[in-house]
């Protein structure tokens, strides 16, 4: 059995300390976030971490306002589809920007969203 | 393969209802082998669509409790959840076990209850499709991956809101002339635009409706179809997939899995998106319909919104779609809702859909969507 180069535990474990990581295919080079068994590009299994510097540019985004029961209290709150400076798209919900201030472009940066022992991707202003 | 007919179609009203999702099945389903003039005798299997029965119902194991309520509980049964493509998934399961020749006669449907939880309850069941360690724990919605989806159609074709409130529009209308709809009330593009925002851009009025209710369709080989007054042939039933999180998607304008099973399904009955008649597609957000007759080629990536502004979709229509009332009027009972496209599909191509019949009909296609897009079933339907 290979031993899995990241696995989420350890991805959010570094998330948490504000550090992104993501995979490199050692035999294509394409960069995978989050982490997947097998490279969708060559289907080889040759992934090597790498970190990613958490600049990016909102792909698209939305304020929710009516939200599932555990975030009834967060409302309004946005969460948008960032895409990486390395290439990689993710999302996130977005902190410490007005709502009123965002937009399609807008730089934003990697910001751990941690809430008791649950770490969650976060971007905040770049 | 062997060819393979809807030979019978039954549909609950759709709403709210002080009953559990096997028994809203059971009712369609015995009126849709009162509707193919078969016998529950007949029948030799049962695949069932249910999605978020073990959360509001507290019940697994859907297949053969829906096949226990129907009263038939010695055949094979298996609950399909693909989100709320799931009755679809069944289908198309069916399909190829008829094809194949291993059943003669099957029974597809499926049923949902959601109306007895608070929304704030539902609403976080109805996430439960999209992704729990990426996507659930930044608390996003449905309506929200929808948003995403519009704000980067609108961004990258100029899409409008009024556009979106046009297809709203249109299946409200579509909606009265159909007596199972959850709404038989039209609204105004200035109702759906002063709707309070649920995911910006979409508002209240872009939303279909949470709903309860069960569908259900007869499934038979040629054979058996022959001795029946009126079969539909199924000329494709095809599915895709594509990448569960919306990180992964390279373009949220479009929905990959949509143009994937379109191409496949079109292949496989050897007809093109001008062949087409009527449509019954995934219109769960206003954007959804839009993104949906671009992924199967009924307009050009980027044409979808403007085509519903200026009428085209609408019932008298270039391409009607959505005839039914779609799920923005007809309503939304996520297991069911793939059975219920086919049933109307099926009336349609009979030329039994009364005031919303689409003239001269001979080709119907029906379209369903699972959750965050990952999943997608069409199916193409032709008369004799
Ligand atoms: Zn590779």
């Amino acid at each position: 059995m290979t031993e899995p180069v990241i696995t989420l535990q350890r991805f959010f474990a570094r998330a948490r300390e504000g550090r992104l990581t993501g995979v490199r295919c050692g035999k294509c080079g394409a960069l995978a976030i989050p982490p997947k068994e097998l490279c969708p590009a060559c289907y080889e299994r040759a992934w090597e971490p790498v970190p990613l510097a958490g600049e990016g540019t909102i792909a698209s985004y939305t304020v929710i306002r009516v939200a599932p029961r555990a975030y009834t209290a967060d409302v309004p709150y946005a969460v948008a589809v960032v895409k990486l400076k390395e290439g990689v798209s993710l999302l996130g919900r977005i902190v410490e920007i007005p709502l009123d201030k965002l937009a399609v472009g807008l730089p934003v940066r990697f910001r751990p969203l941690v809430k008791g022992d649950q770490t969650a991707v976060g971007f905040g202003p770049a | 393969m062997r060819r393979v007919a809807v030979i019978g179609v039954g549909v609950t009203k759709f709403g709210k209802h002080d009953r559990t999702s096997s028994e809203l099945f059971a009712e369609a389903a015995a009126d849709a082998l009162a509707d193919a003039e078969i016998s529950a005798s007949r029948v030799q299997a049962l695949y069932y669509g249910n999605v978020v029965g073990s959360e509001t119902e507290h019940q697994l194991h859907t297949g053969p409790q829906a096949a226990s309520i129907l009263g038939i509980p010695a055949i094979p049964t298996t609950r399909f959840e693909t989100a709320c493509a799931s009755s679809h998934a069944a289908f198309r399961h069916a399909v190829m076990e008829v094809a194949a020749g291993v059943s003669d006669v099957v029974l597809v449907g499926g049923g949902e209850r959601v109306l007895n939880v608070p929304t704030p309850e539902s609403t976080e069941y109805f996430a439960y499709a999209s992704d729990a360690v990426w996507e659930q724990t930044l608390g996003l919605t449905f309506p929200g991956v929808f948003a995403l989806i519009a704000r980067a159609h609108m961004q990258k074709y100029g899409t409008t809101e009024a556009q979106m409130a046009a297809v709203a529009v249109k299946n409200h209308k579509h909606g009265t002339l159909n007596p199972k709809a959850q709404f038989q009330k039209e609204i105004t593009l200035e109702q759906v635009l002063k709707s309070a925002y649920v995911a910006d851009p979409l508002k209240l009025f872009d939303c279909c409706p949470f709903t309860d209710g069960g569908a259900a369709v007869v499934l038979t080989s040629e054979e058996v179809a022959r001795r029946s007054r009126r079969p539909v042939w199924v000329l494709a039933s095809a599915a895709a997939s594509d990448w569960m999180l919306l990180g992964d998607k390279r373009d949220l304008s479009r929905v990959p899995a949509t143009e994937r099973a379109a191409a496949a399904a079109y292949k496989q009955a050897g007809l093109t998106p001008t062949d087409v008649d009527v449509v019954e597609l995934h219109d769960c957000f206003t954007i959804a319909e839009i993104v949906a007759t671009e992924g199967l080629g009924l307009f050009e990536p980027g044409a979808g919104g403007l085509a519903a502004e200026k009428g085209m979709t609408s019932l008298g229509g270039a391409i009607p779609v959505n005839p039914s009332g779609g799920l923005k009027a007809k309503g939304h009972p996520i297991g069911a809702t793939g059975a219920a496209q086919i049933a109307e599909i099926v009336t349609q191509l009979r030329g039994e859909a009364g005031p919303r019949q689409v003239d001269q009909a001979r080709v119907g296609l029906t379209h369903t969507l699972g959750g965050n897009t990952a999943t997608v079933l069409v199916s193409l339907f032709g008369r004799d």
